[in-house]
């Protein structure tokens, strides 16, 4: 794919568009927060997503053109995750970025009105919204840490959604008169991911075993009532080039023993790091994924890290076995979820085969979706072979909510509030 | 007069070395326990990025150059700026104040209206039905998590009975749980200590003098009990406070109550070092104070306390 041209991407913003200080939203703004994301005097924490731009150029105010140094396909996607948010160019250079922080300006259905820390987070809707005016009048934002109380809260009316729904208080949320649950597919998966440089995990055979092990529709239906599905491998369902032919992993203790035998598999422990609260029901999980291991042979070790080891464990690579990860499909393709984090230099780089690498680099690059499509099927093959990740559910992310609300929550964990997705049928 | 200024500057010295202890212990032990930068940055931010935020934020530098700078600042009244908030550290600390002072007060005044009478009729009423039954309540407050008590009050008061909010801060209808959850495990010590120091004042010689005397009861136990027996139970009570204005991580998180215990556990997850040192400091000037209060009041209450000071 090596050509001698530049590759741009041509943006139309729509006309009319006013920050909420009134000021018309143009190119320039966008052009001016993209440069931003990785100018270094700026010191924003999203300085390395956007590294494919060569330069922005904004010929008129309602365009913007982006040269890229190499074909970029996913781009827009980029631009709709975090680095793409566009800041108001002449309102920050006035008022500084802490001023800007306190009291930040955009061009959204609502607008900033306070922000009381740990207590409440209030918005109010925007009435010149150029998508039209949200059906509510104010948005508060609470922060409830706890389940209970938060659970409690929709029950008896004094908010009118949750997030965070935990799949054991889905029935109880539907059984209750004035409320209902509502849920999306989460656009990623639940794994654990392999450690795959220590023995025994680095032969292939022991970690096909593990997922073989694993009886997935007792974790779906026993501890997530059913608020999940089997994946089928590395591409989570909703994403770009997801296979709907695959069947979902097999579960097969009989077949795990044989692989354990031919691995020569000596009892070695394997373990389990959990941090429990990073992801719904890990804990559970773990215990349960431990005695489905132990069932055919395995020998694993469930060992509870704190937050904060996790996160250090994660940046310097060294978890000792397997270890709970929720990747997120940031773009809606492979390439911002299994590449992104298992590709070299990853977060999650702890075995590489070139083959594979060879493809993942060049479907990064291409712009030819049939082309990547082969490849990511490629991919998928091998993956499963060497399951760099013993890939577990993709369960659903639930909220509760009151029967008077109508409201279609995002794959992506963003509460987002539009006219295309939230209404009040109040009468 | 002498006297007292010299105990005071005495004071005064303790306090600023164990404003310094504590200031640096929390110093050592939170930068022992983790690195924040990978806490703020994607997880897939690449090693530079993650060395340029920790050169920016002054973490790359030898500890002792650290603690040098963080002793310079402190003297200067400056805690360093949050890395979570990216505001001045104790601005955000004392910005958690009011919603701290607010509960912890509501659950001491709680505690103390109802430990005290609690305690020192079980005393006078030793081993009746009601002295067993406060007790047994005493015991339950005692040693019942925090967490499994605030849940429960949300289910009975405010679910079921729909007499509360079930969390959140507003007006008084929202600090009556989280009080009563919190002030339980000091109303239950409170009313034990009571019990068992009037119990102890009511075995002394002078009580049986005044009975003998012909005192009535209720003289007895107002005045010549409990005035003997106002030293201990000062002493818990004085020590509740303290815990209770300290923050309170558990009610705090149970019901969503801005404070500062969970600032503080928050902040500790987060490696925000200048926030934990802010929040710290604060508990620690509240609970020297109280003490310092303590010392004053015990002088007051008792001439020996003021014989041995000077």
């Amino acid at each position: 794919m090596v050509e001698d041209r530049t590759y741009d991407l041509a943006i139309q913003t729509a006309a009319g568009v006013r920050w909420h200080n009134g000021d018309p939203f143009t190119s320039s703004d966008a052009k001016f927060s993209i440069e931003r994301t990785y100018d270094p005097a700026a010191k924003t924490l999203v300085a390395t997503v956007l590294t494919t731009i060569e330069r922005i150029e904004a010929p008129d105010p309602a365009t913007l053109v982006i040269h890229t140094k190499k074909p970029d396909p996913l781009l827009p996607a980029r631009l709709a995750f975090y680095g793409g948010q566009i800041v108001p160019k002449k309102y920050l250079e006035q008022v500084g970025p802490d001023a800007f922080n306190a009291k930040p300006v955009g061009t959204g259905p609502v607008r900033f009105v306070s922000w009381t820390k740990d207590d409440r987070l209030v918005l109010e809707a925007n009435k010149d919204y150029w998508g039209g005016k949200i059906d509510a009048d104010r948005v508060i934002f609470r922060p409830v840490p706890e389940t209970a109380p938060r659970v409690a809260a929709v029950l008896k009316g004094e908010v009118d959604a949750i997030t965070q729904l935990p799949s054991d208080q889905w029935g109880r949320v539907n059984q209750n008169p004035t409320t209902r649950g509502a849920g999306a597919l989460y656009a990623g998966l639940y794994v654990l991911a392999v450690n795959s440089k220590v023995k025994p995990l680095d032969n292939p055979l022991v970690k096909q075993a593990m997922s073989l092990a694993i009886d997935r529709s007792a974790i779906v239906k026993d501890l997530w009532r059913g608020r999940g599905i089997i994946p089928n491998g590395p591409i989570a369902k909703g994403d770009n080039h997801y296979d709907a032919s695959l069947p979902p992993l097999p579960y097969d203790p009989a077949k795990a023993k044989e692989r354990l035998k031919e691995a020569g598999y000596k009892n070695e422990p394997i373990s389990i790091e959990v941090a429990p609260g990073y992801m719904a029901n890990d804990k559970a999980m773990s215990e349960a994924i431990a005695a489905m291991w132990k069932d055919v042979g395995l020998n694993p070790v469930v060992e509870v890290i704190e937050y904060s080891v996790r996160a250090q464990k994660n940046r310097e690579r060294s978890f000792k076995g397997a270890f709970w990860s929720d990747p997120t499909s940031t773009l809606r393709d492979p390439d911002g979820m299994m590449w992104r984090l298992l590709g070299p230099g990853g977060p999650q780089d702890y075995w590489r085969l070139p083959e594979w690498d060879k493809l993942g680099d060049a479907a990064r690059f291409s712009l030819d979706e049939k082309f990547r499509g082969e490849a990511y099927k490629k991919m998928t093959e091998i993956f499963m072979v060497h399951n760099p990740w013993i890939v577990v559910i993709q369960p659903d992310e639930d909220y509760g909510l009151q029967k008077y609300v109508d409201f279609t929550p995002n794959p992506n964990q963003q509460f987002e509030v539009r006219r295309f997705n939230f209404h009040m049928r109040r009468a | 007069m002498h006297g007292f200024g010299a105990f005071l500057a005495y004071r005064l010295f303790r306090t600023l070395i164990a404003l310094w202890l504590v200031s640096t212990v929390v110093f050592v032990v939170i930068r022992l326990s983790g690195d924040p930068v990978p806490l703020l940055l994607p997880p897939d931010a690449p090693v530079a990025e993650m060395e340029r935020v920790r050169h920016d934020l002054g973490l790359d530098r030898p500890l002792a150059v650290q603690y040098a700078v963080f002793v310079g600042n402190v003297l200067r009244g400056n805690f360093g700026r949050s890395i979570h908030f990216r505001q001045p550290a104790m601005e955000v600390a004392l910005s958690y104040l009011p919603a701290t002072f607010e509960l912890g007060l509501a659950a001491f005044l709680i505690a103390v209206v109802v430990a005290f009478p609690i305690g020192v009729f079980s005393a006078v009423r030793r081993n009746s039905p009601l002295d067993h039954a406060a007790m047994g309540l005493a015991l339950i407050g005692q040693s019942a998590p925090t967490f499994f008590l605030g849940i429960l009050f949300i289910l009975v008061f405010s679910l079921r009975l729909d007499l509360f909010p079930t969390s959140g801060r507003g007006d008084w209808r929202y600090l009556v749980l989280p009080a009563l959850t919190l002030g339980a495990f000091a109303m239950a010590s409170i009313a034990r200590i009571t019990r068992s120091a009037v119990l102890e004042v009511q075995r002394a010689d002078y009580i049986r003098t005044a009975r003998a005397k012909g005192v009535g009861e209720f003289m007895v136990i107002a005045k010549h009990t409990l005035k003997n027996a106002a030293l201990p139970i000062l002493t818990i009570t004085g020590l509740q406070f303290g815990t209770l204005l300290g923050g309170a991580v558990v009610t705090e998180t149970v019901f969503s109550w801005p404070g500062m215990g969970r600032l503080a556990i928050q902040s500790i997850y987060n490696r925000d070092y200048p926030v934990v040192q802010s929040t710290v400091f604060i508990a620690a000037v509240l609970f020297i104070f109280i003490n310092l209060v303590l010392d004053a009041l015990y002088g007051a209450l008792d001439p020996r306390a003021r014989a041995a000071r000077s």
